[in-house]
């Protein structure tokens, strides 16, 4: 009996399966790196991890739009849902500057491995899909920059080379701690280049329309397109201040060279649930119910007055001194409520209505942007009070303006001066709430005026062109790991 | 195991025996004092090798030479006696318990081994300092017990992180808790994830059950369990049946718990009077006031304490039966158990109800069988609405709440209002009572631990065992938030479940020669292979916008978005190991040990995934030598040394490779990458060296001194690197850096006093210990707790103090003015006037403009969250029938950032404050640490700066018991072995000048570098309970 006990143990003992059985373990919820460029499907599916990096909640998906906003003078953070960037006193250890700089270099880093890897894996694709490919990478690059060097560093115009601190660019992708990345800030003359460079490669590959795809619409309306690139082109130019560029581009988009885009007919026509794929939006990031910024993030949890309503309109947007563009009959004053129970002294946008689902799609570029960016610039550009530019002012005022309101003609206005201020005031009100208004006084050199504070009280002081605290502090634990080769922003 | 070693030891004895021609037989019985006989004790004719063991009545037989003149009788756990051999034949003797023996055994794992020839650090706890006492998880219990071993309990939330380390921290990144293993099966512990909520997995067990922890300590100890040895280890061993004894013991507590000190918060009309004065202060309107609430035209005066409102005397209590018993071929011990453990927190509940069984049988003399097994079910209501820095947390919603507000509406409904307050800032929290009444998060949880083994004797000595083992645990987690309040009016009522699974098993075989050769040889060898495997999956349900909230469940039908999906929970992998273990011993008095294990594991990369990890140690029993004879007072004397290496597996999930996940880009489908991998990632390894004293002096008083020098090298970080490598998380694991923790531990256990009624006994232990990084990563960068990146007051930074903290240097309110000041890198004094905005900087010297006080202003303050010295000190007292037990735990030498009170004293919000806002600056001469009140001026409270930075020694009242027993007579008469009653303090008082939450509030949890950070974590919980022993 013993001996049989014996010769069982031995032959369990010396079994060498189980050492397999524990050792060989593939993880089951996860796959290998190798993968990912193995089929023409997966790289595609890369590609598009390059907006799910632009997506991520503390950035386009949301937060940075927010953020500009409530820098601005039409905001009041009333929840202090952005905490001290409203009134300009961030630390240089911001969690809020820290997520946006991770955010963005995160897209960034999407970008550069898809870049490499379709360079590596080009035999699997056709010679076609790989240029667009690539082309939409650049594009994603480009857009994640562009906000980067926006919020980080001080616009275009505060030195007269653009020689001043913009951002790290990268352009590699890496897979390892490779010191390489530890790159200074280039200047904001440099960045603004490779934005253009990038975004001037993905116009001439990128497709007008993606048809082979399950929902075509979804994928032109969240994907780069060539108009997606001409339009972000002329914005990039209006913010460098290059005008005739900024105008060409956006002349593209206005006579359909990258396809058909109008006004709805209605102010709220492009917002809320069914009306993200209208003819009005050129590119937004989307969400959904399942993938969105939360209930702490997303854009209507934070806007809504029915959702956490952190963010009220400051009675400085309604009031027709401090906004004098904004007629008493605008029909976009019917996108603005007054706010319920505790709130019901604050105003609130319904621009973005889904609190529920939180899925509203983050408008970054709508049709009237295109227009107004074209009218100014034609407006800058030309001697006199150009026609044109008043023609395209008026396209985007006249859906709004009061039906008893006349249009303008050139003679509305007295000189250049006053069409370019009317443009811009138009652009204030049609883009209210969108992540333009502070970055729009900033590049041209404006002051925050009739700010109120968080408590909805105090008036801030005038916060003027090239203050310090303008822009973000570099996150604090960046400029630490880098051992100061990233420079710090003055007065962080 | 223990009878089966001193049968054998006996045997030798009796084996070579001399042969003697003149004899004469004695006789007699030993007894126990309380009269019970004991079974094999030996009973040896000193100075020969002549001896018997006792019958299981106690009685003995022995032979003896005529000229024999001393009998020495001496039992496990007893004072051995000695008894002069006169003219009688029969001697009866009373053998007493022995406080230590050096003949007692210990678990060194896989193994035991008597405690003489042990050549490591070994600390036991025995299980009656465990049980008995009301604490949600027996790890709490651990406190102060064993030198070297820091038990941190995070909060006096039922289920919150309990913090163990083994001589200081031994990692950065990855986990720096010890393995724990229960009769040999590895358990799962830490933090049990629910959604929200926290539940400690140790609080699964049942403390009553628990014979005695070991803590392997140094790389001697711990080397056997190589990979998994870098922390320590605990070695816990359940009860077990003894042969020929039969005991049913009822052991049961009842009380309750209530916070211990409350931070103190401005009633209303204090808080309105500060309020508004920021805000006049700052040229603005007031804005606080007392509302209508009953619509009556007229302002209502309201006094809310929030604190009161929500805390309550929470019931506790504890119900456990115990039999136990065993005959010569089979033991056996069961045991039922219900603990109940109500927090003070109104809604908070532990329900634990747990059996258990452990029996052994011989099949025959050279076969036995065991099992040891535990089956419980624990069931936990947490707050739905979370705690901590959350809106409507605890505590920090009952200290931010209005309080002039009220908790009901007229109309009896929860109040959901702001009163009469405007113009609210920064303000969130809703009613505090409605969300933890309203909401919530339930755990329900099974668990099943259990081994069985077989042990088979093939030649005399050599012992082949084979056990397999099983820790099952399942977890169902249903939690709601409702829509009409707090964090689910958003979306509408939120409802969110989660049923998770957890599973180990493993398999170890070990052959073991344990024999003495000859007078001189004592040798005992092991070796082994062990397999584990562990796994774990979960699946997560959640509902938004519910329609029907009288309908919980989680449907199409009842919800607007419903979401599902399952996954890994983060484990699955695999160890293979082979080990060996030698154990020398030459005459007693020289011994030496050599460990040897490798392991592989699944999660590293093909040819990185061997790791081995050797360890050897040496000792001298001084006491055996001719010389140390004349110092009788010397029982038994040691010197050890050892040196060795172990690893750490607390290491991720497949930390080295590089993986892509699906995701998705709203509708579209991505793929990207979650891991950027290291395929050169390899084990962390920690050596050790450790010398150590241990001693017996005066048969009663032992002694132990260790000091150690750890080095962890090629330390696994998850290294936070630059954002402009665009990896997940902006970390890559990697094996940089290295870490040095050095220490002295002492333990002293003696009686101070044993007299005819009255006894008192002292157990002392200290620890002192040092941990510093040497090495960060090849940049020697700072690095920064993964848990918390924004918490960067905390660092390793090489050549600092593990956790050292980084602040700006607070430099005191200015008397003149009333504006905080600070010290800029250079020793400049410069203030603050948030008030002038065109020149809110100037030096506090001359007034004169200058810049701002910035990061690039932080200092190395050389004072870290480690406590330099702790441990704790147990004295216990008998009188006659009553007994006292007072344990003290201390900790010395360490800071705590209170960024509760940071956040309790902001300017820049309507939250309210703590009553110390009071103290603000109001006129020139002022001297306070509270700037003058100025509505936004957020600098001084923002700023991480020393401002914030206290002491947090302490010293703690721990326990408190004081029990009577029933004299014996009286108890016979009423066929009881025992009775006891007694009543119980548990966390009675703490000194310490700290201000904050507690001195030991964590709000990380498992941490190593983020340790001692305060940021409204719940109050710890005080316990009062009286209970009854009784043993039949």
């Amino acid at each position: 009996m013993r001996y049989i006990v014996y010769s069982l143990l031995v032959i369990v003992l010396v079994d060498s399966s189980c050492q397999k059985k524990v050792l060989d373990i593939k993880p089951k919820d996860i796959l290998y790196n190798d993968l990912a460029f193995s089929t023409p499907e997966k790289i595609e599916a890369a590609t598009i991890a390059g907006y799910d990096g632009l997506q991520n909640y503390q950035f386009l998906a949301g937060r940075a739009l927010l953020y500009v906003d409530a820098m601005g003078e039409d905001i009041i953070d009333r929840g202090q849902t952005t905490g001290d960037i409203n009134h300009f006193g961030q630390l240089s250890n911001s969690a809020f500057a820290a997520s946006v700089w991770s955010a963005g270099y995160d897209a960034i880093g999407r970008a550069n491995r898809t870049l490499s890897g379709i360079m590596d894996n080009s035999d699997k694709l056709n010679p076609t899909k790989a240029k667009e490919l690539i082309a939409e990478c650049k594009f994603v690059r480009a857009v994640a920059n562009f906000y980067l060097v926006n919020f980080y560093a001080q616009p275009y115009g505060f030195t007269l080379d653009a020689s001043h601190p913009g951002i790290p660019l990268i352009t590699v992708s890496y897979t390892s701690n490779d010191p390489d990345a530890n790159k200074p800030r280039a200047s904001v003359g440099a960045v603004y280049t490779a934005i253009i460079d990038d975004l001037t490669a993905a116009l001439a590959d990128l497709p007008v329309s993606y048809p082979n795809v399950t929902d075509t619409v979804y994928n032109n309306k969240t994907r780069g397109t060539k108009a997606a690139a001409a339009s972000f082109l002329s914005r990039v130019y209006l913010y460098k201040g290059d005008y005739s560029n900024a105008k060409k581009y956006a002349l593209d988009v206005i006579n359909g060279m990258y396809g058909t885009f109008a006004l709805n007919s209605t102010v709220d026509g492009a917002f809320g649930p069914t009306h993200y794929m209208t003819k009005e939006t050129i590119w937004s990031i989307p969400n959904n119910s399942n993938d969105n910024p939360s209930t702490n993030y997303s854009l209507p949890q934070n806007y809504n007055a029915l959702g956490r309503a952190d963010l009220a309109v400051s009675p400085t947007f309604l009031d027709t001194v401090t906004n004098r563009y904004f007629g008493k009959g605008d029909k976009r004053r019917s996108m603005i409520v007054t706010g319920v129970g505790t709130y019901s002294t604050l105003s609130f946008t319904t621009k973005y209505p889904d609190i529920n689902s939180r899925a509203d799609w983050a408008p970054i570029i709508r049709y009237p942007e295109v227009l107004l960016t074209y009218a100014e610039a034609q407006a800058r550009t030309a001697t006199g009070i150009d026609g044109d530019a008043v023609a395209k002012l008026n396209v985007v005022r006249d859906r709004a303006k009061a039906d008893t309101t006349l249009s303008y003609t050139v003679n509305s206005f007295y000189n250049n001066d006053s069409l370019i201020a009317a443009i811009l005031g138009e652009r204030r009100i049609e883009l209210a709430f969108e992540g333009h208004r502070f970055w729009d006084l900033m590049r041209i050199k404006a002051t925050v005026t009739n700010k109120y504070d968080s408590d909805g009280q105090k008036k801030l002081s005038d916060q003027p062109f090239g203050a310090q605290k303008n822009i973000f502090p570099i996150p604090q634990l960046e400029v630490d790991k880098s051992k100061k080769v990233l420079a710090q922003n003055e007065g962080y | 195991m223990r009878k089966l070693l001193m049968s054998l030891w006996c045997s030798l004895l009796l084996l070579s025996g001399d042969l003697i021609a003149q004899t004469r037989t004695l006789t007699g019985k030993v007894i126990d004092d309380n009269g019970k006989p004991l079974a094999n004790a030996s009973v040896i004719v000193k100075g020969t090798r002549v001896g018997t063991i006792t019958n299981t009545d106690g009685s003995y037989s022995l032979n003896v030479p005529v000229g024999a003149k001393t009998l020495v009788i001496s039992s496990i756990d007893m004072q051995p006696e000695e008894i002069q051999i006169g003219g009688l034949t029969v001697y009866n003797l009373v053998l007493r318990p022995q406080e230590v023996s050096m003949d007692e055994v210990v678990v060194v794992g896989y193994n035991t081994i008597a405690r003489r020839s042990l050549t490591g650090s070994v600390s036991k706890v025995s299980g009656e300092a465990l049980s008995n006492k009301p604490v949600a998880s027996f790890d709490q219990a651990l406190t102060g017990k064993a030198a070297g071993v820091l038990v941190n309990t995070s909060s006096g939330l039922v289920g919150d992180d309990v913090i163990i380390r083994v001589r200081g921290g031994a990692s950065v990144s990855m986990g720096g808790y010890p393995l724990i293993v229960l009769d040999g099966v590895p358990v799962t512990q830490g933090n049990q994830h629910e959604i929200y909520g926290k539940f400690n997995a140790l609080a699964e067990l049942n403390p009553s059950d628990i014979e005695n922890i070991e803590v392997l300590k140094d790389a001697s100890a711990a080397a056997i369990y190589g990979s998994r040895g870098s922390a320590g280890v605990l070695l816990i061993t359940t009860k077990k049946g003894k042969a020929g004894t039969t005991s049913l013991n009822y052991d049961n507590y009842i009380g309750f718990n209530e916070p211990t000190r409350q931070l103190q918060v401005l009633n209303a009309p204090d808080y309105m009077a500060t309020i508004n004065k920021l805000k006049s202060n700052a040229g603005l309107p007031a804005s606080a006031f007392y509302g209508d609430i009953d619509n009556d035209g007229k302002a209502d005066t309201i006094n809310t304490n929030w604190q009161d409102e929500l805390f309550h005397k929470g019931l506790v209590q504890n119900h456990n039966v115990a039999i136990s018993g065993g005959s010569a071929s089979s033991t056996y011990f069961a045991s039922l158990n219900y603990n109940e453990n109500q927090g003070y927190l109104k809604p908070t509940l532990q329900k634990r109800g747990s059996a258990r069984l452990n029996m052994t049988s011989k099949v025959t003399d050279w076969l036995q069988f065991g099992v040891n097994t535990q089956y419980s079910r624990t069931r936990m209501n947490n707050l739905g609405s979370g705690v901590g820095t959350a809106f409507s947390g605890v505590p920090s919603a009952p200290l931010t709440a209005l309080p002039n507000i009220p908790v009901y509406s007229p109309d009896g409904n929860y109040y959901t209002g702001l009163g009469g307050n405007k113009n609210l800032s920064g303000y969130f929290t809703p009613n505090p009572v409605a969300v933890t009444q309203m909401n919530y998060e339930d755990r329900d949880a099974h668990r099943f631990i259990g081994s069985a083994f077989g042990e088979l004797q093939l030649i005399k000595g050599l012992k082949l065992k084979s056990q397999v083992n099983v820790d099952y645990s399942s977890a169902y987690i249903d939690a709601y938030w409702n829509k009409d309040i707090g964090d689910g009016a958003g979306p509408g009522g939120v409802r969110q479940t989660n049923y998770n699974e957890k599973n180990t098993w493993s398999w170890f075989n070990t052959l073991n020669y344990n024999r003495q050769i000859g007078a001189d040889h004592e040798l005992n060898v092991l070796a082994g292979t062990e397999y584990t495997r562990r796994t774990a999956k979960f699946s997560y349900n959640s509902g938004y916008g519910i329609f029907n909230p009288d309908l919980l469940i989680i449907n199409t039908a009842n919800y607007q978005d419903v979401l599902a999906y399952d996954g890994i929970d983060g484990i699955d992998d695999g160890l293979a190991s082979y080990f060996g273990w030698v154990n020398y011993g030459f005459r007693k008095k020289y011994l030496a040990t050599f460990n040897f294990r490798t392991d592989a594991d699944s999660r590293f990369g093909k040819d990185k995934r061997w790791g081995y990890f050797p360890s050897g140690s040496v000792a001298w029993r001084v006491t055996e030598e001719d010389f140390m004879r004349p110092y009788v007072f010397v029982n038994d004397l040691k010197l050890r040394a050892s040196y060795g290496v172990t690893g750490n597996s607390n290491i991720g999930y497949f930390p080295a490779l590089s993986t892509i996940e699906p995701d998705t880009y709203a509708d579209i489908p991505v793929l990207s990458l979650t891991n950027p991998g290291n395929s050169a990632l390899g084990w962390e390894r920690h050596v050790q060296f450790d010398a150590g004293i241990d001693a017996l002096l005066w048969k009663n008083t032992s002694f132990t001194l260790d000091y150690y020098n750890r080095k962890t090298l090629d330390l696994i970080l998850r290294n936070p690197v630059l954002a402009t490598l665009g990896f997940p998380d902006n970390t890559i694991t990697e094996n940089v850096g290295e870490l040095q923790s050095r220490g002295i531990e002492l333990s002293v256990a003696t009686p101070v006093w044993h007299g005819r009624n009255f006894a008192w006994d002292i157990n002392f232990n200290m620890a002192w210990n040092k941990t510093k990084v040497i090495a960060t990563n090849l940049f020697g960068d700072d690095l920064y707790d993964n848990n918390d990146p924004n918490a960067t007051y905390s660092i390793a930074r090489p050549g600092q103090p593990l956790g050292v903290f980084y602040l700006i240097r607070w430099a005191g309110v200015n008397p003149l003015n009333g504006l905080p000041t600070f010290w800029d890198v250079n020793g400049n004094q410069k203030q603050f006037d948030k008030a002038n905005a065109a020149m809110p900087w100037t030096l506090v010297a001359d007034g004169s403009k200058t810049s701002g006080i910035t990061a690039s202003d932080r200092v190395l303050t050389n004072k870290s969250p480690y406590p330099k010295l702790y441990g704790g000190i147990s004295q216990t007292f008998k009188y006659l029938g009553f007994d006292a037990s007072v344990d003290l735990q201390y900790a010395l030498g360490f800071y705590i950032y209170n960024q509760t009170r940071a956040n309790l004293m902001a300017f820049d919000n309507s939250k309210n404050k703590l009553v110390d806002i009071q103290h603000a600056w109001t006129k020139a001469g002022d001297n306070t640490d509270v700037p003058r009140l100025y509505w936004s001026d957020n600098f001084w409270t923002k700023n991480a700066s020393t401002r914030w930075l206290e002491k947090g020694d302490f010293l703690r009242v721990r326990n408190v018991q004081i029990g009577y027993t029933i004299p014996r007579a009286i108890s016979e008469r009423i066929k009881v072995n025992r009775l006891r009653f007694y009543v119980q303090g548990s966390n009675l008082y703490t000194f310490t000048g700290y201000t904050g939450i507690d001195p030991e509030a964590n709000y990380v949890g498992e941490t190593n570098i983020g340790l001692g950070i305060d940021k409204f974590r719940p109050y710890f919980s005080r316990t009062y309970t009286m209970g009854v022993n009784l043993g039949l």
